[in-house]
C-alpha cells in the first residue's frame, strides 16, 4: 500500500516529482469541459515510470486525519499521483472505516485555492511580499538567534513527533510552548482532577451503555472524537434484535445530538450541575449497590433535592427522579463538558456528572481512564501567554496550526496583544486571521503532503506520510525548525536530524527496537502500510474518589450583562472552530439541524420570535456588553425560549475567498474571561434589536413537517420489539382514496408490474438496492460530503442555494414532529437519494432516453444524451434530480480544486440533469475486476461512497437478487418501508423505521 | 457581413479540397501484401507523405512492433490491467536506447532527441491520435482479455506496419463500439460505458 520515498537513489529529487500527471487521464482544467466532446490533444507520459502507480488504477496510502484532534486514520485514494478521496482506515479502533464530513473535506484544504504559493514577509507598510525559503529561514533564524529565551510558540498540533520536536526545540531555547485547541475539555479535566485526582480525559464507551444521558454535550458533533462516539452510539442506540439504548438529552438547545435523543428536555442554561447532583442524590438514597466510598457523599448530596434542581432547571422533579432511576437501573453513561455546558460553572457541572457516573458504578465500566487521550495546555495557558505578550516580554511568537485571532473572543484583545510581540511568525498555509497579522508567514505543508505521527488515543500511534507532491511551495514546519536549528546552532545544536522524516524514522526505530523488531525497514513498511500501530488499549485504571469529590456544589453561573436572553454560541458541526470555513464542501453541506448553508444565523424559539414579532430571515442585532453582531433569524422550536443561539465558525477577517466577509463570529459577544482555565462560551446575556432588514436564508429544507406523507417513519420501542411493521404502528393502512380510485390505482399498478417482465430485469443480472436504517442514521451528513467527493458534484454557492439549485445528490431531510403545545418536540432525519425505482416516473417522460433503466436495476442517466428538458426532474416524486442551471464546475472550481476530481466520473456540463447513480463507477469498476479474475462479484465488494463513509453503518448496499446478501436480508426487516409507497414506483431503497423509546408518536 | 462569412467559407472549402487532393497523391499506401515486416528506411523529413499527425519524435511503430516484433504491452504497459493503456515513460525508451543508438543517421537523430529530453528531464508531448470523449469509459483491460492477441489491432489497425501512426478506424464514434458489441452479442447497456 505504501512505499517510502526513495531518496537514496535520487538525492534531492522526490520520486513523485516525476509524476507529472499523465495526459491519458483528463486532468486539470481539461477535465472541466464536462461531458463535452473536447479532446485532450497531448499525451504526456511520465519521465520515470512508477511501480506504485498504474494510470487508471487507484493507489491507496494510509495516513491520519488532522482536521480535528480525534486522530482518525485515513485511507487516501490517489489516481495518477493526486489524492482524490479520503476514506476511513478500517483497522483504526477510533474511526473504523468511516470518516466524518470535516475529515473528508480535508481534501479541499489540500487543494484550496487560497493556499499560499510560498513564504511571505510583511513590509513596514503592512503589505506582504513573496520571499524565497532561503530568505525566510535566514530571517527566522536571525530573529530566533537574537531573541534568546524570549521565543514563545503557540501550537494547536496534536500529540506526536512534531509536537515532541517542537517541545525540544522550544525547550532548548528556554522559551515556552503553549498548546491550545478550542473545545479542549479544560473544564472536564479540572473536574476529573477534583473528583478522581487525575486530570485526563477518559474514554467514553457509548457502545456499551444502555442509557446515555448528555448534559448539553454534543458528542455526535464536535465533542471528543465525533466518529468514535457515533460508532459507539450506533452500536448501542441503533435498534437491533430487540435491544436499544435510551438517550436523554438535557440542554437549552436541541442540537444534532439532542435530535437523536429519545427525550430532550430544554433546561435552563447553567443548571446542569444541580440536576446531576440531584440525580446522584436520588440514586444514592434509593440504591444499595453504589460503590462503597460513594456513601461518604451522602451527606453532601442530601442538600440537592430534585425540587431545588427543578427550580433551577425548569425540569419537573418527577422527571428528574424518573431519569435518575432509569439511569441507575441500566448500564449507563452521563457526559458533560460540551459547549452547551461550558458556562462559568462548567467545572462544577462536570464534577457533578462525574459524581453521577460514580454513584451509578459507571467509572471503570463505561467511563474508562486510560490516560491515552492527549490534552493540550488549555485556555488558561493561552491567557498567560496573552499577558506575556501584553507585557511586551515576547521577542518572537510562532503560531503553528492555530488561529487564535479567530478562536479567542475579540473582547480579550488577543490580536492587539499579539501585535506587541517583537516578531510574529505564522505557519498557516492559508492567510488566515492570525497569519494576516504576522511578520513572517512560512506556509506549512498540508497533512497529506508531509511526514508526521499522532498519538490520539491509548494504544494508537498513527502515521502520516506524503501521498503526493506538494500542491504549493510549502515546507513542513518540522523541516523549518530543524533548518533553523542548524543555522542558529548554540542551544539548538542538539537537534541535528537532517530532516523531519529522518527525525520521525529515528523515533520509530526506537519503537521498533522496543518491540524487539530487528529489521526496521520491514517494520517501517508494515507500519506505513497499516497507517501506524493499533495496539490493544490498556485496561482502565482503578479510579476512586479523591478528597475534592466532597467539595462539589452548585452556584448559579454568572452571565455578563442584563440582556433578556442568554447567548449560546455553539460549534458548527461542519465548520468546527472555524477551520472548515474555507472549504466549500463544508459550507454547502447544510447544518444538520437548521439545514442552512454558507451563512450565520440566530436561532430563536417560536414564542420568543412571536413576542418580538420577528420572522425567519429578519436580520437582528444582538448586543452584549462585549460586542454586537447582526445575522438573520432562524425560528427553531428546539431552542430554549430564554436563549438565542448562533453557530461558531464564520466571521473570519481573513481566511481565503470562501470565508472572508462571510457571516459573523459569534465569539464577538463573549468576554472570554473569568472561566477558571477554560473559555466560558456560555457567559453573556444579549439584547435583541430589530433592523427591519431581511436576508433570505440559504437553507435546503423544503417543508419542515411531513404532513402525514410517511416519509420518515418511526415506531415506539415496544412496537419494534413486537415485530410490528410501520403500517401496523399506524393502525393499518389509512385509505384516503375513493373505492373507484383504489380500483384504478390497483389496475394501473398491475399494468406496471406486467411491464416489468418485458425487459430483461430479472434473472442473472444483479438488482442493486439499498437499505437505510433510520434507527442508526443520526443525520451527521458525512455521506453528503462523501458523495460530493466521489461524484464530482459541484458546489454552487450561497446565492444559488437560495434559488434552490444545490446539487447534492445525497441530502439529509430533517422533519420536525410534535411540539405544537410546547411538549414532545422531536425530529427525524432521512437520507434521500435517487430511489432507483423499478417503475420510475422519470424514465418514460424523457424524450431522448437519457433517463432509462439498466438491466441491473439502476435508474441510469446518460449525460451525453440529456438535452435538459427537465421533464424527469418534474416527474420525480422524491426531488432527487438536480439540474445544472449553470456551468458550476467551470465557474466554481478554481485552480487547483479540479485536481481533486474523480477521473472515473464525468463532470457534467451546463444544461444536463444529474442524480445519484448508486456510485455506478464503483459497480462497474468492481465488475471489471471480477471479470478480469473470472469470478462472480461477491456481496460486499461494491459499496457506495455514502455507505462507505457512514460512521453509524446506517446504509447497506448490494445485490437484492442475491438472497444471501446483507442488503436482501436487511430489506426483509419488519421495520422496512418504502417512501411514498402508494405511488407504486417500486423504489430500490428500503428504509427501516426509526425506533424511539417513550414517546408514542 | 454575411457575404464575408460566405466568402471565407468558400475559400476554406477550396483550400481543404486542394489539400486533400495534393495529400492524397502522397499518401503512404502501406507495404504491399506479402512484404516482410522489415521496415522501410525513412528519414524524419519523409513524414510529410505519411498519414497521421507528425509527432515530436519520429517514433517508428513499424520498426518496434513490426520488425522487432515487440509486444504492444511492453510499452503500453497498463493495457492488460487498467482502463488506461499507459504511455511508456521515457525511462522505458532509455532502457533499450542506452545501448541502441540507431543504425542510420535519421534514426540516430531521433533517438538522440529521446535521450536529450530524458537527460534534460523534459517530458515528450505526443500528439494524441485516439481520444475518447470523457463521458465515455473504455476499459482497455476487459477488451484485451476478451479478444486476446488481436485486441489492439481490432481498433488501432495494423500499427506494426505504420511508420507513423494514424487513425484507421473511427473508434471514437459510438457506432464503432456498438457494431462490435452487436456482432459478439455483448452488453449494449448505455451505463456500461456512460457514467
Amino acid at each position: 500500500m505504501s512505499k517510502e520515498t526513495n531518496e537514496e537513489q535520487r538525492p534531492g529529487i522526490d520520486r513523485r516529482q516525476f509524476l507529472t500527471v499523465a495526459g491519458v487521464a483528463g486532468v486539470g482544467t481539461a477535465a472541466l469541459s464536462g461531458c463535452s466532446t473536447d479532446r485532450i490533444e497531448k499525451l504526456v507520459p511520465y519521465m520515470v515510470g512508477d511501480e506504485d502507480h498504474v494510470p487508471g488504477v487507484a493507489t491507496w496510502y494510509a495516513s491520519t486525519c488532522t482536521e480535528c484532534p480525534a486522530g482518525c486514520s485515513l485511507h487516501v485514494k490517489t489516481r495518477e499521483a493526486r489524492a482524490i478521496k479520503l476514506e476511513g482506515n478500517p483497522d483504526s479502533p477510533i474511526n473504523g472505516g468511516s470518516l466524518c464530513a470535516r475529515g473528508q473535506a480535508g481534501l479541499q484544504g489540500l487543494y484550496n485555492p487560497g493556499r499560499l504559493l510560498g513564504p511571505k514577509r510583511r513590509d513596514a507598510d503592512g503589505s506582504y511580499r513573496d520571499i524565497t525559503w532561503e530568505e525566510a529561514i535566514a530571517e527566522l533564524a536571525a530573529q530566533v538567534g537574537s531573541a534568546g529565551s524570549d521565543v514563545h510558540v503557540l501550537s494547536g498540533a496534536g500529540a506526536g513527533s512534531f509536537t515532541d520536536l517542537l517541545t525540544e526545540w522550544v525547550g532548548a531555547l528556554g522559551g515556552s510552548l503553549v498548546r491550545y485547541q478550542p473545545f479542549d475539555n479544560e473544564a472536564l479535566r479540572a473536574a476529573n482532577q477534583q473528583v478522581f485526582g487525575r486530570g485526563d480525559v477518559p474514554d467514553f464507551a457509548f457502545g456499551k451503555a444502555g442509557f446515555i444521558l448528555s448534559f448539553g454535550t454534543d458528542f455526535l458533533e464536535t465533542w471528543q472524537g465525533q466518529v468514535e462516539n457515533q460508532r459507539g452510539f450506533a452500536e448501542s442506540h441503533g435498534y437491533h434484535d430487540g435491544h436499544m439504548a435510551k438517550h436523554v438529552y438535557l440542554g437549552h438547545r436541541m442540537d444534532l445530538t439532542g435530535m437523536n435523543a429519545d427525550e430532550w428536555h430544554p433546561t435552563h442554561p447553567g443548571s446542569d450541575a444541580v440536576v446531576a447532583l440531584a440525580m446522584a442524590n436520588v440514586i444514592l438514597s434509593e440504591r444499595e449497590r453504589a460503590p462503597a466510598d460513594a456513601g461518604t457523599l451522602r451527606s453532601v448530596l442530601a442538600a440537592f433535592t430534585p425540587e431545588q434542581a427543578s427550580q433551577e432547571s425548569g425540569l419537573a422533579p418527577e422527571a428528574i427522579r424518573r431519569i435518575a432511576r432509569e439511569f441507575a437501573s441500566h448500564k449507563s453513561l452521563a457526559v458533560a463538558g460540551g459547549i452547551g455546558s461550558q458556562h462559568r460553572g462548567a467545572v462544577e457541572a462536570c464534577a457533578a456528572v462525574n459524581i453521577l457516573n460514580y454513584v451509578s458504578g459507571n467509572v471503570g465500566d463505561t467511563v474508562v481512564f486510560r490516560g491515552g487521550r492527549p490534552a493540550a495546555d488549555g485556555y488558561g495557558a493561552l491567557e498567560s501567554l496573552a499577558s506575556e505578550l501584553d507585557a511586551g516580554r515576547v521577542a518572537v511568537l510562532i503560531v503553528h496550526d492555530a488561529n487564535p485571532v479567530h478562536t479567542v473572543p475579540a473582547a480579550t484583545g488577543f490580536a492587539d496583544k499579539m501585535a506587541k510581540a517583537g516578531f510574529t511568525v505564522s505557519t498557516a498555509s492559508v492567510m488566515d486571521d492570525t497569519a494576516s497579522q504576522a511578520d513572517l508567514v512560512l506556509p506549512n505543508l498540508h497533512a497529506l503532503e508531509r511526514w508526521d505521527d499522532l498519538r490520539p488515543a491509548a494504544g494508537v500511534q498513527a502515521l502520516m506520510q506524503p501521498v503526493m507532491m506538494p500542491v504549493r511551495d510549502g515546507r513542513a514546519t518540522g523541516d523549518v525548525l530543524l533548518e533553523v536549528a542548524r543555522t542558529v546552532g548554540g542551544p539548538l545544536s542538539g537537534l541535528d536530524a537532517p530532516s523531519f522524516e529522518a527525525y520521525l524514522k529515528q523515533r520509530w526505530s526506537n519503537i521498533a527496537a522496543a518491540r524487539g523488531r530487528t529489521d526496521f525497514r520491514v517494520f517501517w513498511q508494515e507500519a506505513l502500510g497499516n497507517g501506524g500501530l493499533f495496539d490493544e488499549a490498556a485496561p482502565g485504571a482503578d479510579v476512586r474518589l479523591a478528597d475534592g469529590a466532597r467539595r462539589i456544589g452548585f452556584q448559579r453561573p454568572t452571565f455578563d450583562g442584563d440582556g433578556e436572553f442568554v447567548f449560546a454560541p455553539y460549534p458548527s458541526s461542519m465548520l468546527y472552530d472555524g477551520r472548515g470555513a474555507n472549504k466549500p464542501w463544508l459550507l454547502e453541506n447544510p447544518d444538520p439541524v437548521t439545514k442552512i448553508t454558507w451563512q450565520s444565523w440566530v436561532e430563536l424559539h417560536p414564542d420568543t420570535a412571536a413576542s418580538l414579532d420577528v420572522r425567519e430571515g429578519e436580520v437582528v442585532r444582538l448586543e452584549s456588553p462585549h460586542g454586537s453582531l447582526e445575522a438573520p433569524v432562524y425560528v427553531y422550536q428546539g431552542v430554549h425560549p430564554g436563549v438565542v443561539a448562533t453557530p461558531l465558525g464564520l466571521g473570519h477577517t481573513a481566511y481565503g475567498q470562501y470565508a472572508e466577509g462571510r457571516g459573523v463570529n459569534a465569539l464577538d459577544l463573549v468576554s472570554g474571561e473569568d472561566g477558571a482555565g477554560f473559555l466560558p462560551y456560555l457567559s453573556a446575556r444579549v439584547t435583541l434589536h430589530k433592523t427591519r432588514r431581511y436576508q433570505k436564508l440559504a437553507k435546503t429544507e423544503g417543508n419542515p413537517r411531513q404532513l402525514g406523507r410517511g416519509i420518515a417513519e418511526a415506531m415506539p420501542f415496544a412496537a419494534a420489539v413486537q415485530g410490528q411493521t410501520p403500517a401496523e404502528v399506524h393502525g393499518g393502512h389509512h385509505e384516503v382514496n375513493t373505492e373507484r380510485e383504489v380500483e384504478a390505482i390497483a389496475g394501473w399498478g398491475e399494468a406496471q408490474r406486467e411491464r416489468l417482465d418485458k425487459g430483461d430485469y430479472q434473472g442473472e443480472h444483479p438488482n442493486w438496492g439499498m437499505v437505510v436504517d433510520l434507527a442508526r442514521c443520526t443525520g451527521c451528513s458525512a455521506c453528503v460530503t462523501a458523495c460530493y467527493a466521489e461524484n464530482n458534484i459541484p458546489f454552487v454557492g450561497e446565492q444559488e442555494v437560495v434559488r434552490g439549485r444545490e446539487m447534492s445528490w445525497m441530502r439529509i431531510e430533517r422533519y420536525f414532529e410534535g411540539g405544537e403545545d410546547g411538549e414532545g418536540f422531536s425530529t427525524r432525519v432521512v437520507p434521500m437519494m435517487c430511489q432507483h425505482c423499478d417503475n420510475a416516473p422519470c424514465e418514460p417522460v424523457c424524450p431522448v432516453f437519457a433517463a432509462y433503466h439498466t438491466p441491473d436495476g439502476l435508474n441510469a442517466q446518460v449525460y451525453n444524451r440529456c438535452v435538459g428538458t427537465r421533464y424527469c426532474g418534474n416527474n420525480c416524486p422524491y426531488k432527487v434530480r438536480y439540474y445544472n442551471w449553470l456551468a458550476y464546475p467551470k465557474l466554481n472550481f478554481e485552480e487547483p480544486l479540479p485536481l481533486q476530481l474523480n477521473p472515473d466520473v464525468t463532470v457534467r456540463a451546463r444544461g444536463v440533469m444529474e442524480k445519484c447513480t448508486f456510485c455506478i463507477q464503483r459497480i462497474r469498476g468492481a465488475q471489471h475486476q471480477a471479470a478480469m479474475e473470472d469470478r462472480p462479484l461477491q456481496d460486499g465488494e461494491v459499496t457506495t461512497a455514502c455507505a462507505q463513509a457512514c460512521p453509524s453503518g446506517a446504509i447497506i448496499f448490494g445485490d437484492q437478487h442475491d438472497p444471501g446478501s446483507r442488503v436482501a436480508q436487511a430489506a426483509e426487516d419488519h421495520r422496512g418501508y418504502h417512501i411514498l409507497e402508494d405511488l407504486n414506483v417500486r423504489p430500490s431503497v428500503t428504509y427501516l423505521a426509526k425506533v424511539q423509546h417513550g414517546g408514542e408518536h | 457581413m454575411r457575404k464575408l462569412v460566405l466568402a471565407l467559407g468558400v475559400c476554406t472549402v477550396l483550400a481543404l479540397g486542394a489539400l486533400a487532393f495534393t495529400s492524397r497523391s502522397a499518401v503512404w499506401q502501406g507495404p504491399a501484401p506479402g512484404d516482410s515486416l522489415a521496415a522501410p528506411t525513412l528519414a524524419a523529413g519523409d513524414t510529410a507523405g505519411l498519414p497521421g499527425p507528425r509527432q515530436p519524435i519520429f517514433f517508428r511503430h513499424d520498426i518496434h512492433a513490426g520488425q522487432y516484433k515487440m509486444q504492444c504491452q511492453y510499452c503500453h504497459y497498463a493495457a492488460e490491467v487498467s482502463q488506461e493503456p499507459g504511455m511508456p515513460s521515457s525511462q522505458t525508451c532509455m532502457g533499450c536506447h542506452l545501448v541502441i543508438a540507431g543504425s542510420d543517421s535519421s534514426s540516430r537523430a531521433e533517438i538522440a532527441k529521446v535521450r536529450d529530453a530524458h537527460n534534460a528531464g523534459e517530458a515528450i508531448e505526443w500528439t494524441r491520435i485516439h481520444s475518447l470523449a470523457r463521458h465515455a469509459h473504455f476499459p482497455h483491460m476487459r477488451h484485451v482479455k476478451a479478444m486476446g492477441p488481436d485486441a489492439c489491432m481490432t481498433c488501432h489497425g495494423d500499427v506494426a506496419r505504420m511508420p507513423q501512426v494514424f487513425k484507421v478506424n473511427n473508434v471514437t464514434n459510438m457506432g464503432w463500439c456498438i457494431t462490435c458489441h452487436l456482432e459478439r452479442n455483448v452488453t449494449r447497456d448505455c451505463s456500461a460505458c456512460h457514467y
